[in-house]
């Protein structure tokens, strides 16, 4: 009598804890924008990104955040124009979020429809590839936004009266841990 | 038994084409439906949330919205596999898979879980939103620093134009034309020299930022051309005045020219510091 409970208590029980909501969250991350102007190449790194996700029925949600001013290019004078170009006084953070199928984290590159918030205006960027790797319980992801000034509507910054070129294309590196 | 065998052929061919027409009609007369009801994580009805549904075999879409209570139904749906999204203000986007027989009225209930906000990141409202204010400080700041470029570089025409007639205006030379010349351009070196200076100093500093790379050392050689740019007038007017009198300069006086190579070279390496990447 008690096993038939016990297991009519796990064949109702088994349904809410197939559908439960799993949880990502951002461990690690590098995120390295690449400027070129005619005389010189230049880099910002930024480890600074916050980042979660939120899996319900199958489909998970992600939220990345990462403060414009976190970006290090090793000279603060080039760090504080890139700033103020990307108007981060008023808009201080940059926010990627996107929608993947829970089963996306099965595939070794996963297209992923990008939604990004930055200096005041957001663009979609469709399917982006992002390179997978699972290490332990750690999921490591790598891929390449190309993120250009027009998009943003951000003004191309000059070096003596030579302006940047418009592609700015953003190195993503981010280690992600499921709860 | 020939003609029997063409009306056998005839009969087959009406009902192969009876069949090939009567399949998409009824098809397209299917009494097959959807229908569900939306609701959010916490069960509360989602009213007009976006419904698509896409047929996969034709990727022919519709559209509908739920009512009031959060239901919603699509009639009139072609027998096979479907995609239904679900969209609405508040809640993230969830895409169900649906396969619809003929004549079926299938029932697909969609529970929306909430969008993740800055929020659930730890980041307060208060750090995800800046101020008119400190954008309008970096675009004042970036504004000066632009004028200072430009005017350090308009002032290294007259510098280096200076230097060139630095030769017949010193040494053994009388010419009283090549002084005056030399005089001119060092006049106008000297004050867009302090117009561009004014511009970097009066720049407003950001708070909290640290100085890094390049514009340390394009700030130091300042401590060498600021000065150098007060004392080469100085000295050069000294050495007009001994050299109107017919006197060789002497003194203190003797020292303009070097000191004018050093500021110049100094004030040419600032440029060059923030041009190029070392």
């Amino acid at each position: 009598m008690h096993k038939k409970v016990i297991l009519a208590i796990l064949l109702l029980a088994f349904p809410q804890f197939a559908s439960a909501d799993s949880q990502w969250i951002l461990e690690e991350s590098t995120l390295i924008y690449h400027v070129s102007h005619p005389l010189h190449q230049s880099e910002g790194v930024s480890h600074a990104a916050k980042g979660k996700g939120v899996c319900h029925a199958g489909q998970c949600d992600f939220l990345i955040a990462v403060p414009v001013k976190s970006f290090e290019s090793g000279d603060s004078n080039r760090d504080l124009h890139m700033i103020q170009v990307a108007r981060g006084g008023q808009f201080p953070l940059i926010t990627v979020r996107t929608h993947l199928p829970e089963d996306a984290s099965s595939l070794a590159s996963i297209p992923a429809d990008l939604e990004i918030q930055f200096a005041g205006q957001t663009v979609q960027y469709k399917q982006i590839a992002f390179q997978h790797v699972t290490k332990g319980s750690d999921t490591l992801i790598m891929g390449t936004i190309p993120l250009t000034l027009t998009d943003f509507k951000i003004d191309p910054p000059s070096l003596l009266a030579l302006p940047v070129k418009n592609e700015i294309p953003v190195r993503v590196e981010m280690k992600w841990r499921q709860m | 038994m020939l003609l029997k065998a063409g009306k056998i052929g005839v009969a087959l061919s009406m009902i192969l084409l009876l069949l090939s027409i009567s399949i998409p009609v009824r098809a397209q007369n299917s009494n097959s439906s959807l229908s569900g009801a939306i609701t959010g994580a916490d069960g509360t009805a989602v009213p007009n949330a976006k419904i698509s549904i896409k047929n996969l075999a034709t990727d022919q879409s519709t559209e509908t919205q739920t009512d009031s209570s959060g239901h919603y139904t699509i009639p009139n749906l072609v027998p096979g596999d479907y995609e239904l999204g679900v969209s609405a203000e508040g809640y993230s986007t969830n895409f169900v898979k649906v396969s619809i027989a003929a004549g079926a009225n299938k029932t697909a209930d969609v529970t929306l879980a909430g969008v993740l906000s800055l929020q659930d990141l730890g980041i307060s409202s208060a750090q995800a939103q800046g101020t008119a204010q400190d954008q309008a400080r970096l675009d004042k700041r970036s504004h000066m620093l632009k004028l200072h470029q430009r005017l350090g570089l308009i002032a290294a025409v007259p510098l280096i134009a200076t230097v060139a007639t630095s030769f017949g205006a010193g040494g053994r030379s009388t010419s009283t034309s090549d002084r005056y010349l030399h005089l001119a351009l060092g006049s106008a070196t000297g004050d867009l020299y302090f117009m561009s200076a004014y511009f970097a100093i009066r720049a407003p500093s950001i708070p909290g930022t640290q100085r890094r790379g390049q514009i340390r050392v394009h700030r130091a050689l300042a401590w060498i051309h600021g000065p150098g740019m007060i004392l080469t007038p100085i000295l050069g007017a000294i050495a007009f005045d001994q050299k109107s009198k017919g006197e060789k300069v002497h003194g203190i006086a003797s020292a303009h020219g070097a000191v004018a190579i050093v500021t110049a070279a100094a004030y040419g390496a600032a440029i060059l510091s923030v041009s190029f990447k070392f």
